[in-house]
């Protein structure tokens, strides 16, 4: 159906008195009764401050915040695709064990709120699986040079074993979602190029590897798009294990800070700002591939 | 290999895989336990039904943790209400031919589905709360009204525009007002589509209700953050959680599939 003409009506009217209405009665709830004094001016100094000992610019705490936010984004993205494209493979292969493990995985992480799998997981994790990898002893006996590489590629060294058990927790967690994602884009499919591709006498491997997974990807590019974003979304969650990104960071300045309204709104603006961005970003991606393939 | 061995070989190989899980699953059981071992953890399991359940004189008395799974049940409850109630006016507002309907819909669907659902309930408990009196866990259903409606409206507006032009334009030429249209001839045929998306809404709030126990409010999660901290008893209570909410996600899915065998599909295969 073709969208319908705009006009201004009585609707408009209702709308806007609504919107307005509530508006301002939360505008003059928040001057008369809660008597709020709004200060903006220091916000700008909490993304980067001047370091008088170093002479030089530093990044404060929501500055800090962000990166940390956007360097879990990039590699809870990276690990969330490889989990996601095994255990989707996992999922529509003929072998019924595969089949059971990549929906035993699915079912128990959609079914569970995050929050709990994310309080969960944690314990394991720092209690066993960083002991195993014994990073900070690692982290003590690097060269500098490894040690600017990794502060480039993960953040501040001290805080590596807190960010890597976010890290596993987001990507384990996402790894569910877009292990449904890949199942629905092989599936999508048609069963002729699976038999097609039988019949030419490629073995199964070569089946999934050259003529499914290809075919599939392009169906799935929009749905990973729309996943990613939902992993920055999520990532605010694992501020409530203590891992320093944005939400944490927030928390944490608009306690000391005690500017409790600007900080929450200017957090939350940058969460928008991301997101919004980002999927304006894939959208006008999708549209110039999209032209590109029907050439 | 010989030929008959194939056939029989793939007889049993379903019995097989299985048998393979199951060892797999076991072997995961016991890297917790060993795991929990070397931490000298104190497995306590005989005192977790206390905390869902006790009976005195014959008396049912349900525990904390059953009295939060109440408090979640009733926070989606009322926040499932309220989402409805946002997403169907957004996405009528969408169809409307108001312009301010549009941008409204628009800005408060664009603004919810890229933000955090974490940061949208700070942002109510700690900003829009105090302002306007609300107590948590008013905060918190409104909350969780706020992110799930937006999703709602995508619900509503597919499940609309999925009902093909023709039942509009039959509905319009027999001479019934928009309104009427939308009552009696569009929703009934629509809420039969939307019946799995919601069920599968449904079960996202559930999830996200846990989210409120940052905020304090006495829910499953809270109920069992508070046990942990006086007992310590963090495996069994988490799991014990964890199994709760399982139960309560699986058992609605299952639920609605029931339900959509029971409603048909009304005038399904007679175009």
């Amino acid at each position: 159906m073709s969208p319908p003409k705009l006009r201004f009506g009585w609707l408009d009217a209702l709308v806007l008195a609504v919107v307005f209405g509530l508006l301002g009665y939360v505008v003059y709830r928040a001057q008369s009764h809660f008597h709020y004094d709004w200060d903006w001016r220091l916000i700008p100094g909490y993304f980067i401050r001047y370091d008088a000992e170093q002479g030089d610019w530093v990044l404060n705490l929501l500055g800090q915040g962000f990166l940390a936010t956007v360097r879990l984004a990039l590699w809870g993205g990276v690990l969330a695709a490889l989990i996601g494209g095994a255990m989707g493979v996992c999922r529509v292969t003929h072998v019924l064990f595969f089949r059971l493990l990549g929906w035993t995985y699915v079912g128990l992480i959609r079914n569970i709120p995050p929050l709990v799998f994310i309080f969960i997981f944690y314990f394991f994790i720092s209690g066993q699986l960083l002991p195993l990898l014994d990073i900070e002893n690692r982290i003590a006996e690097a060269t500098p040079e490894t040690l600017r590489v990794l502060a480039w590629l993960f953040g501040p060294v001290e805080l590596l074993p807190n960010f890597l058990s976010g890290l596993i927790c987001l990507a384990l967690f996402e790894g569910a979602y877009v292990t449904e994602i890949v199942r629905a884009g092989i599936e999508a499919v048609p069963k002729g190029q699976w038999e097609a591709a039988r019949a030419l006498g490629l073995h199964a491997g070569q089946v999934m590897g050259e003529v499914v997974l290809p075919q599939a990807v392009q169906k799935m590019v929009p749905a990973l798009a729309g996943q990613f974003i939902a992993l920055i979304k999520d990532s605010s969650l694992i501020s409530l294990i203590s891992i320093q990104e944005l939400t944490f960071t927030g928390t944490e300045l608009a306690v000391s800070s005690g500017r409790v309204f600007e900080v929450w709104l200017t957090v939350a603006a940058l969460y928008f700002l991301l997101c919004f961005g980002l999927a304006r970003l894939f959208g006008w991606l999708e549209r110039r591939l999209g032209r590109y393939r029907r050439r | 290999m010989s030929k008959t061995s194939v056939p029989n070989w793939r007889r049993w190989r379903p019995a097989f895989d299985s048998l393979i899980f199951l060892a797999v699953l076991a072997g995961l059981g016991w890297l917790v336990v060993e795991g929990a071992d070397t931490l000298h953890y104190n497995w306590q399991w005989y005192r977790v039904p206390q905390y869902l359940y006790r009976f005195e004189d014959g008396v049912f008395y349900p525990g904390p943790l059953l009295r939060g799974l109440g408090v979640t049940l009733e926070l989606t409850g009322w926040s499932l209400l309220l989402t409805v109630a946002f997403g169907l006016s957004a996405a009528l507002l969408q169809r409307s031919t108001s312009w301010a309907g549009h941008a409204v819909a628009r800005v408060y669907v664009e603004i919810v589905r890229n933000t955090p659902m974490l940061v949208q309930l700070y942002l109510v408990y700690f900003v829009l709360a105090p302002i306007l009196d609300m107590d948590r866990f008013a905060a918190a259903v409104l909350a969780l009204a706020i992110f799930e409606g937006a999703f709602a409206a995508e619900i509503f507006r597919a499940g609309i525009e999925a009902i093909p032009r023709g039942q509009w334009e039959a509905g319009r030429a027999l001479g019934l007002s928009p309104y009427a249209v939308y009552r009696y001839v569009i929703l009934p045929q629509a809420v039969r589509l939307m019946l799995p998306p919601l069920t599968g809404l449904a079960v996202s709030l559930i999830k996200h209700s846990a989210l409120v126990s940052v905020i304090a409010v006495a829910d499953l999660t809270t109920e069992g953050r508070n046990l942990i901290a006086d007992t310590f008893m963090t495996f069994e209570l988490w799991f014990t959680v964890a199994a709760l909410y399982l139960a309560l996600t699986v058992s609605l899915s299952l639920l609605v599939s029931w339900l959509e065998h029971r409603l048909p599909v009304h005038g399904a295969g007679r175009g």
